[in-house]
């Protein structure tokens, strides 16, 4: 049944996609017009920015790179039938963390930048901990205290970075800018590499690895099987033997050591958007909640979340341009929202038919 | 509320019989309600006095739910007509039954947890909200009729008996004419139940409404009413007055139908017809010789507000025997199942399997110690309908299929294509999704999964519920011939004949207790049904 559905399934899906896509971009086009802009030049701003321009897909790659971290991350709560959404927060605590642990334990070498990105992936599992714990003792959802956790990471990373003892530099490295944590050495950073003039960051390949490394294990390994089976049906997890609590928290930390490795990559591995290889206030500029996006986007596929954390990366980088043909750049994030309700709607549209279908086949039998 | 005191005093002399009336405050004439192929409500006769409490009694799936739909509008019906005072009413919806003055006490409340008493009472009202007038009608309500209740406590807090007495509240201050009760005690313990009734009685006597009360308990219908018509399959099969009947008889009344399935069965050639009940002594095991393979003792679990869902129940299961389990559902037989699936935690007592206890509640316990469960909502524990057909069949175990924490993907499809063909489930394959399956098929991916992890014990909760009678019998077959390669079976099913049919020991269960345990050699309906009623416990 299933097999000869399918068929027709995927012409359905393109053709949703489509004109899904397409009515976003018009929408997007009449703004643009509508605030006194030339939707032309604004698209090939957006082009030049993100891909067109020499350089230009290096950036694009190194700011996808963390939003695709983070996504695999919420992939993998969310298989577990769990919802974070505080990866913001959990990114930010993570780049503290691996800052704080990466001077700490100082020195050069290849060695420390794997510490910082394990220290930067413990501090997000942490705090995305502090919501697991809140849930299975006290029956707090996750899907609020992730979210408030976000505020509280903020604001004690923000102490830690006014306090020398914890993450603020010394005066000497500070220059005339407060709560800012010492650079990374030379030699503690993330390499790059260098594909015809495209500077591509280390973190790209550890995204994409490890998107194929987390679907492989959500898809083919019994620890995942029994992820899916807590998502899906939590009674039947718990009469087979899935411990709620185990799974559940296991999971949730893990999208949360996500987003710290994240927080960890773009400290250690610098650029476009993440600054000097030091942590500042409002470090992680919404890497956290564009991943959230990505993975909403994605659908629970990590090895889809890499072209969609590529193009969410695009309109970031491309948006820089946008601001010289005159129109607003932060039109890009209305841009961005109206695409993201684009890529939405067809899953929404396919649930609700799969649903109906389901409780067809089910009236049918009784 | 015109002068009914004398109408139901006059009411009294001709009962339940229905022939010589005054004018009824309800009458049904001839009401038939089809949904699909499943006739609800089957000419339907049925007269509500004024004055009087009238008992509606009838398993499950009687139609006696719908038919009180019908009176406040929920449903309409194919045929028939409703007289409210002897006028021919349409009752369209609920908005036109509540103009009639005909209110509903739901058996599910529908409360808001966060409100007062006195904000659930006064939701839905139009007009502008005068919380003291609103606090001053409970304050009278409450002393006319027993029902004592502070305005100003959350509901949320209350008791399952105080929450049902705000029900009750809101209905009685649109002061209707006609209540309807449903179930109104399921939720209810026994001193809250007195209580109620009570309460009831005020509501007659001082007023002169006529009240409907829902349900299948025989004491409560018996004790609460003044006439009683039984229902059995749509149909009215009986009418008394509650003054000259008694237990056995409403027993007999709501669940006799001896000659059904069990003639079906034996003229399809599946049930040998000689197999008289005494053979099942002469089945291998030998209930008093083996030692039990499961023991549940003094098993106590409490819901909110303290209900007892399972009472110091006490239950052994020996190798090779159907046990069957009867009962009206709702007396704990879904809690005994939860308990089988580590689904429930108790407060006190043990399961123990061949001796050694299982810790109950912590996941995958039972399953791990060899109980097979086959539940009573397959969507509800035994089955995940996003994932596919062969990833159900493995979901309590995987280590057939499984290597080195891989799920070895060949081997999952041969699996699953041998219990396709073994269990003759209709699929697309392997890995069709499950819920593209019919339920039936469903059904055979639920019993192929728990056979084929060679169980100790198999829990079958109400296993044939909603199939059709071919998936019946194979069920029935697949359960025998479970018992006799040695597996212990719990039947848990509120169809009395199959249990009878397949059973080799019956107990039965009442709110949450084990009230009476027979052989089927000795068994007959009549005291079964009295003790399903809770009659003499």
């Amino acid at each position: 049944m299933s097999g000869t559905a399918s068929g027709p399934r995927v012409g359905e899906w393109v053709v949703l996609y489509v004109v899904s896509v397409l009515a976003a971009l018009v929408l997007s086009a009449i703004l643009v017009q509508a605030t006194g802009g030339q939707w032309r030049p604004v698209v090939n701003a957006l082009l030049d920015g993100s891909i067109r321009n020499p350089g230009r897909i290096g950036e694009t790659l190194g700011t996808a790179a963390p939003m695709l971290l983070v996504a695999i991350g919420t992939i993998i709560s969310s298989k577990a039938g769990l919802i974070n959404i505080g990866q913001e927060g959990q990114l930010f605590v993570g780049a503290a963390f691996a800052t704080y642990f990466g001077f700490l334990i100082g020195g050069p070498g290849a060695l420390n930048v794997v510490l910082i990105l394990i220290f930067g992936a413990i501090g997000g599992a942490l705090w995305a901990g502090v919501a697991a714990v809140l849930k299975y003792w006290r029956n707090v959802p996750e899907v609020l205290s992730t979210l408030l956790l976000v505020t509280v990471g903020g604001q004690l990373v923000a102490y830690g970075l006014s306090q020398s003892w914890l993450l603020l530099a010394p005066l000497a490295d500070r220059g005339n800018r407060n709560q800012v944590s010492s650079q990374l050495a030379e030699g503690n950073r993330l390499p790059r590499l260098e594909i015809s003039g495209n500077e591509i960051p280390f973190a790209v390949f550890l995204g994409i690895g490890l998107a194929i490394v987390v679907s492989l294990a959500l898809s083919r390994t019994v620890w995942g099987f029994m992820l899916r089976m807590l998502g899906r049906n939590p009674r039947a997890a718990q009469r087979s033997g899935v411990a709620q609590t185990k799974y559940g928290a296991t999971a949730i930390m893990l999208s949360g050591a996500f987003a710290g490795l994240a927080g960890a990559a773009m400290l250690a591995g610098g650029g476009f958007a993440f600054g000097n290889y030091q942590l500042v206030p409002g470090f992680s500029t919404n890497i956290g909640w564009t991943g959230l996006l990505v993975a909403l986007v994605a659908r629970e596929k990590a090895l889809v979340a890499i072209p969609v954390a590529f193009v969410f990366a695009g309109l970031r980088t491309g948006s820089s341009f946008v601001g010289a043909t005159g129109v607003e750049g932060r039109i890009t994030d209305v841009i961005q929202g109206f695409l993201v309700l684009a890529l939405l709607v067809p899953p929404a549209v396919m649930f609700l038919r799969d649903r109906k279908r389901a409780r067809d086949a089910a009236t049918e039998r009784t | 509320m015109s002068s009914p005191g004398s109408l139901g005093h006059s009411g009294q002399d001709h009962g339940g019989t229905g022939s010589v009336e005054p004018v009824p405050a309800v009458a049904f004439n001839n009401i038939t309600k089809t949904f699909g192929a499943v006739t609800a409500c089957d000419g339907v006769d049925l007269s509500v006095h004024r004055g009087r409490i009238h008992g509606v009694l009838g398993e499950n799936g009687a139609g006696k739910s719908t038919l009180m739909k019908m009176l406040i509008g929920l449903v309409l019906p194919d045929s028939g007509s409703i007289a409210i005072d002897g006028t021919t009413q349409h009752i369209q919806s609920p908005l036109a039954a509540a103009s009639l003055g005909i209110g509903m006490v739901h058996q599910h409340f529908s409360l808001v947890d966060a409100l007062t008493v006195w904000e659930n009472v006064a939701l839905g009202e139009a007009g502008k909200l005068d919380p003291d007038a609103v606090r001053n009608r409970i304050g009278d309500i409450a002393d006319q009729y027993g029902l004592m209740i502070d305005p100003d406590a959350q509901v949320g807090s209350l008791s399952a008996g105080l929450r049902q007495r705000v029900e009750i509240i809101k209905c009685l201050r649109r002061d209707p004419n006609i209540v309807i009760f449903d179930e109104p005690t399921s939720v209810l313990t026994p001193d809250e139940s007195v209580q109620l009734f009570e309460s009831l009685r005020h509501v007659v006597a001082a007023e002169g409404r006529a009240v409907v009360l829902v349900s299948h308990k025989l004491d409560e219908v018996l004790h609460a009413t003044d006439d009683i018509t039984i229902m059995r399959q749509g149909k009215v099969v009986d009418r008394l007055e509650a003054a000259t009947a008694d237990a056995p008889t409403l027993a007999r009344g709501m669940v006799g139908r001896e000659v059904s399935l069990r003639s079906e069965r034996a003229a399809l050639g599946v049930l040998d017809v000689s197999a008289d009940p005494s053979d099942s002594a002469a089945k291998p095991s030998n209930p008093n010789d083996s030692a039990p393979v499961l023991r549940i003792q003094n098993a106590t679990a409490r819901g909110i507000g303290g209900v007892a869902l399972l009472d110091d129940l006490s239950i052994e299961l020996r190798a090779g025997e159907i046990v069957g389990v009867a009962g009206v559902e709702g007396n704990g037989q879904r809690e005994l199942g939860d308990l089988l699936s580590s689904l429930l935690s108790l407060q006190s007592g043990t399961v123990s399997i061949d001796g050694v206890q299982v810790p109950d509640g912590k996941s995958g316990a039972m399953a791990r110690a060899g109980i097979g469960v086959i539940p009573e909502d397959r969507h509800d524990s035994g089955i995940v309908l996003d994932m596919s057909l062969a990833e159900n069949l493995v979901l309590v175990d995987q280590s057939a299929v499984a290597r080195r924490g891989f799920i070895d993907g060949s081997a999952l499809r041969d699996f699953a294509e041998k219990m396709i063909d073994e269990f003759a489930i209709q699929c697309s394959g392997p890995d069709a999704p499950m819920w593209s399956l019919s339920g039936g098929n469903q059904q055979r991916v639920v019993l192929a999964r728990e056979l084929s992890q060679q169980p100790k014990v198999l829990v079958a909760a109400q296993p044939t519920r909603g199939l059709d009678v071919g998936a019946i019998e194979y069920m029935g077959q697949r359960l025998e011939a479970a018992a006799e390669a040695g597996v212990a079976v719990l039947l848990i099913s509120s169809e009395l004949e199959e249990i009878l049919d397949l059973a080799h020991r019956i107990v039965v269960m009442n709110s949450g207790r084990i009230v009476g345990e027979v052989d089927r050699a000795d068994a007959n309906l009549e005291s079964l049904g009295l003790m399903m009623g809770g009659a003499n416990a």
